[in-house]
């Protein structure tokens, strides 16, 4: 299933779906005008009037789902987007006595405007509590609305007279369908662009993002902004067709238009949402019209349906029905996909690609300058000092293990170091540039990797986008609103996904490999282009002693003849004493002493700190 | 203003903090232990005023509302058990939103439902306890007082429910770590049906005891779920003396909300202001439990 799923989705069928939908919307007048011919009941005037209303719903939901589908954010407050960008229109035509072209034209900005203010406030909050704050914004903006009778009518509202060249329903329907075509055009290459993937990147795993140097926060708050534009656009034209401007379309509730027909579309296909809409239009239409009193419950249902059975929307269809496909043919058995990896990456680590991989920084070393330089840095929680007044230096071209039995304090001062945790006090300098208590993305884009001790990887996104989104993010590719992403750094990231033995999984999504290849892709990530100083929290965590090896020839090499600096820490001692040239060991948050491997071996202290942790554990046990 | 005003305000403030801390108390319990926001909460609260409406005028006033309110209270407990069991069950540790879609569906099904069984038309029932009491100049319907009084029953009841039994603890413990708690034997899964179906009797109850001091129309579903919303939030959600400040807060702001002149643009939208400003300082509200 897995195997046919990018092939059925992808290339010509695709575009051909696409051609279908923009033929059926440009053929609607007449096809309404034949309907009416062959149908005397059927009105077209009606017809035309409800694909006006679906373009624009396709429109309002497209922008919605640039939050929902690409970057994982839930707003109740698109609606009160969309209300901005219609009262815009009404007040500027009809207060202000201008031509109607020139409030549609002001609609995105003061939309956009509006958005970026209520977006900055919103942004205080994460998650559940970002989207409770929008609902809350979005009551104060429906409240003004409701109640300046001054300016917006109150709960009248602005009724508005289209001028004559307007007035005509096929005339306005293809002139919405112009403007919802154009601004369908903008989203797309917005979400194809690196700038989009951005986007992906924040939606599969925020922390991650960070940590390849991706802006979190600006980037939400940009495309908050832009959804509220095109939520502008989408409102000026709802003022046209409807002639009229009121305050219900901001209430809170409205929000759920665009939600349930991004969800009936699917999420995760561009144009989901928009075919989203013209189902929605149809079933709101025949439904309402035999049944007024249940349209309510069956939609419902339907909602119900989709978030039980098929969360990915009418889009994602194809993959369920092949799924029940298979399991009809083949019995219960089918249900694992028939490719998927099985550990083997880093069996077939390439150390000889790695080596010549372009994607892997080089430079110049100069081994007895410092790369990294701790001062005195210490961080306490409530009364607990969990890195306490640490020092180090890492030279560059070292490989620097960092030792200690748990508690230690050694991943906290990766945090520390990485800027997930600022420090009470001390200073980091990396590179001659004082890094202390920078944000992850900052610190990341001054050549830090990181590979986490817990596997953060893009879950849904493919080996090869894992790798490529790192390296657009770590070169500041990500602000570019243009391009197409997929296509930047695409042989480079192949070329690190065959080094590290994932070349034949980069078409997969990341999530569907086993452990050990997701260790591969964490591993990978922290090398990717740019990384002077690699950090690797317990790289080998979870694998054999034999991936172990593996993995580690790898790191040692690549270290060695491509001039990266390591920072690692480990629990394994043979890993620790066959990779590292200098080793620090913490206890109880401080540095206990520092040396080479073989002073190390030998201090009493060390061996009294990890023979006293032996016992401890004994008597725990 | 006089101290006889003052104080007109202030029960009015007291009389909608009290109903509206009993449907948000249901939502913020539901939340901190299910981490679910259940978006047909106001419906189940809908439900309930209409079935206590209906029961009562069919039985008369009087005893006629206290079997509505047990009737309806019973039904929304039963609807709220078989809203756990058929859909809540299915999106545990899904994303935010598709619980927000699951429950939203849900809340769209009760509604329509609602609107068939009930009508679209605005309903009324007689108060159980007529009568004013007079103080001041100003004459106070009895029955906000008996409100008053339910809300502070139902506080310490669930307090006590938190506090004292082994079902609180349970909750309790489920709220910092299920797993854990699942690990020391307790049926987890059962469990968190007890708390939805204990959540969703709040609402019912809430809906009951409004029923007799408002117009009950088919649109109170979304109006008092913003209202719960906006206390929970601003207590802070799982909390349940959160839950009790935030309707204080909320109820107050309403009550002395109509001192303002309506032409003022944010004469509604008080509320939602001290909601935005209470996330900016707290993002947790006042006193939120940190997101798991």
């Amino acid at each position: 299933m897995i195997r046919l799923l990018p092939r059925i989705r992808s290339g010509r069928v695709r575009w051909g779906v696409v051609l279908v939908l923009f033929l059926f919307a440009a053929l609607i007048p007449p096809l309404a005008g034949l309907n009416e011919n062959l149908n005397p009941d059927s009105s077209a005037r009606f017809q035309i009037f409800l694909g006006t209303s679906a373009l624009v719903l396709a429109l309002w939901a497209v922008s919605y789902n640039l939050m929902l589908g690409y970057t994982g954010m839930v707003s109740f407050a698109h609606a009160a987007y969309y209300g901005v960008g219609a009262y815009a229109v009404a007040l500027i035509f009809k207060r202000y006595h201008l031509p109607i072209l020139v409030g549609l034209a002001a609609a995105p900005f003061a939309a956009a405007a509006v958005g970026l203010v209520t977006g900055l406030v919103a942004q205080r909050a994460v998650r559940l509590y970002f989207s409770l704050l929008t609902l809350a914004i979005s009551q104060v903006l429906f409240s003004i609305a409701f109640t300046w009778y001054d300016v917006t009518g109150g709960d009248n509202g602005i009724s508005i007279n289209l001028p004559d060249q307007l007035n005509d329903y096929t005339t306005l329907y293809y002139f919405t369908a112009a403007v919802v075509g154009v601004c369908l055009l903008l989203m797309f290459m917005l979400v194809r662009s690196p700038f989009g993937a951005a986007l992906l990147s924040i939606r599969e795993n925020r922390q991650r993002s960070a940590a390849i140097g991706i802006n979190v926060r600006a980037y939400e708050l940009a495309v908050y902004t832009v959804a509220a534009m095109f939520a502008g656009v989408a409102g000026g034209l709802f003022v046209m067709y409807q002639q009229q401007a009121y305050p219900e379309t901001l209430y809170w509730t409205a929000n759920a238009q665009p939600v349930v027909v991004s969800l009936l579309g699917g999420t995760t296909t561009f144009l989901g949402p928009a075919i989203g809409a013209f189902i929605y239009v149809v079933l709101d239409n025949s439904i309402s019209k035999q049944f007024p009193y249940q349209f309510d419950i069956i939609l419902g249902a339907i909602v119900l349906a989709v978030v039980l059975a098929v969360p990915g929307g009418i889009s994602d269809v194809p993959s369920v029905f092949l799924r029940l496909r298979e399991r009809f043919r083949r019995g219960e058995e089918a249900e694992a996909p028939p490719l998927e990896s099985a550990g083997e990456a880093i069996q077939m680590f390439d150390v000889r690609k790695a080596l010549a991989s372009e994607a892997i920084a080089t430079e110049e070393v100069h081994s007895d300058q410092t790369l990294l330089r701790i001062e005195h840095v210490s961080r306490s929680f409530g009364g607990l000092r969990a890195v306490d007044d640490v020092s180090l230096e890492v030279k560059q071209g070292d490989r620097h293990a960092i030792i200690g039995p748990n508690g230690a304090g050694k991943s906290t001062l990766f945090n520390l170091l990485t800027g997930q945790l600022k420090p009470s006090s001390g200073k980091v300098i990396f590179d001659g540039r004082d890094i202390t208590g920078k944000p992850p993305h900052v610190i990341a884009r001054t050549g830090i990797g990181r590979a986490f001790q817990i596997t953060m990887i893009f879950p849904k996104l493919t080996v090869r986008q894992n790798l490529q989104f790192a390296m657009l993010a770590h070169g500041g590719y990500t602000v570019r609103p243009f391009g197409i992403a997929n296509r930047m750094f695409s042989a480079q990231a192949q070329e690190l996904a065959e080094a590290v033995g994932l070349g034949a999984w980069a078409d997969l999504p990341a999530g569907q490999l086993s452990h050990g290849d997701q260790r591969a892709i964490e591993i990978a990530i922290s090398l990717a282009l740019g990384s002077k100083l690699v950090l690797l929290d317990e790289p080998t965590a979870g694998m054999s002693a034999y991936e172990t090896d593996k993995a580690m020839e790898l790191v040692r090499r690549l270290a060695t003849e491509r001039h990266l600096t390591l920072l690692f820490c480990e629990h394994d001692m043979s890993v620790v004493f066959s990779t590292a040239r200098t080793v620090t060991v913490m206890h109880q948050g401080r540095v206990l002493t520092a040396g080479t491997p073989e002073q190390i071996r030998r201090n009493p202290d060390v061996q009294k700190v990890y023979l006293g942790e032996l016992e401890q554990e004994e008597l725990g046990a | 203003m006089t101290p006889a005003e003052l104080l007109l305000f202030t029960v009015g403030g007291l009389a909608y903090a009290a109903y509206l801390f009993i449907v948000a108390a249901g939502l913020s319990l539901v939340f901190g232990a299910l981490r679910v926001i259940n978006m047909a909460h106001g419906s189940l609260y809908m439900v309930a005023a209409f079935v206590t409406v209906v029961v009562a005028n069919q039985l008369g006033a009087g005893l006629g509302f206290w079997a509505g309110l047990l009737v309806a209270v019973a039904i929304t407990g039963a609807i709220g058990g078989i809203i756990e069991v058929l859909v809540l069950r299915r999106v545990y540790g899904r994303e935010h939103l598709i619980q927000l879609l699951g429950t939203y569906a849900v809340s769209l099904v009760v509604a329509g439902g609602v609107r068939i069984v009930f009508g679209a038309n605005y309903r009324t029932v007689a108060s159980p306890i007529p009568g004013h009491i007079s103080i001041g100049g100003f004459d106070y319907a009895t029955y906000s007082f008996f409100m008053i009084a339910a809300a502070l029953v139902i506080a310490a009841g669930v307090w006590a429910m938190l506090y004292r039994t082994n079902l609180g603890r349970n909750i309790r413990a489920a709220v910092a770590d299920p797993d854990l708690l699942n690990s020391t034997g307790v049926n987890v899964t059962r469990l968190y049906t007890t708390v939805f179906v204990i959540g969703a009797a709040l609402a019912g109850l809430g809906g009951a005891i409004v029923a007799p001091s408002q117009a009950i129309g088919s649109s109170i579903d979304t109006d008092v779920l913003v209202l719960a919303f906006a206390i929970s939030v601003i207590g802070g959600l799982g909390s349940i003396i959160g839950s009790a400040v935030g309707a204080l807060i909320v109820g107050m702001v309403i009550s002395f909300g109509i001192l303002i002149p309506r032409t003022s643009p944010f004469a509604l939208a008080f509320v939602f202001i001290i909601m935005t400003a209470v996330l900016i300082v707290r993002p947790r509200g006042l006193f939120g439990l940190p997101e798991n």
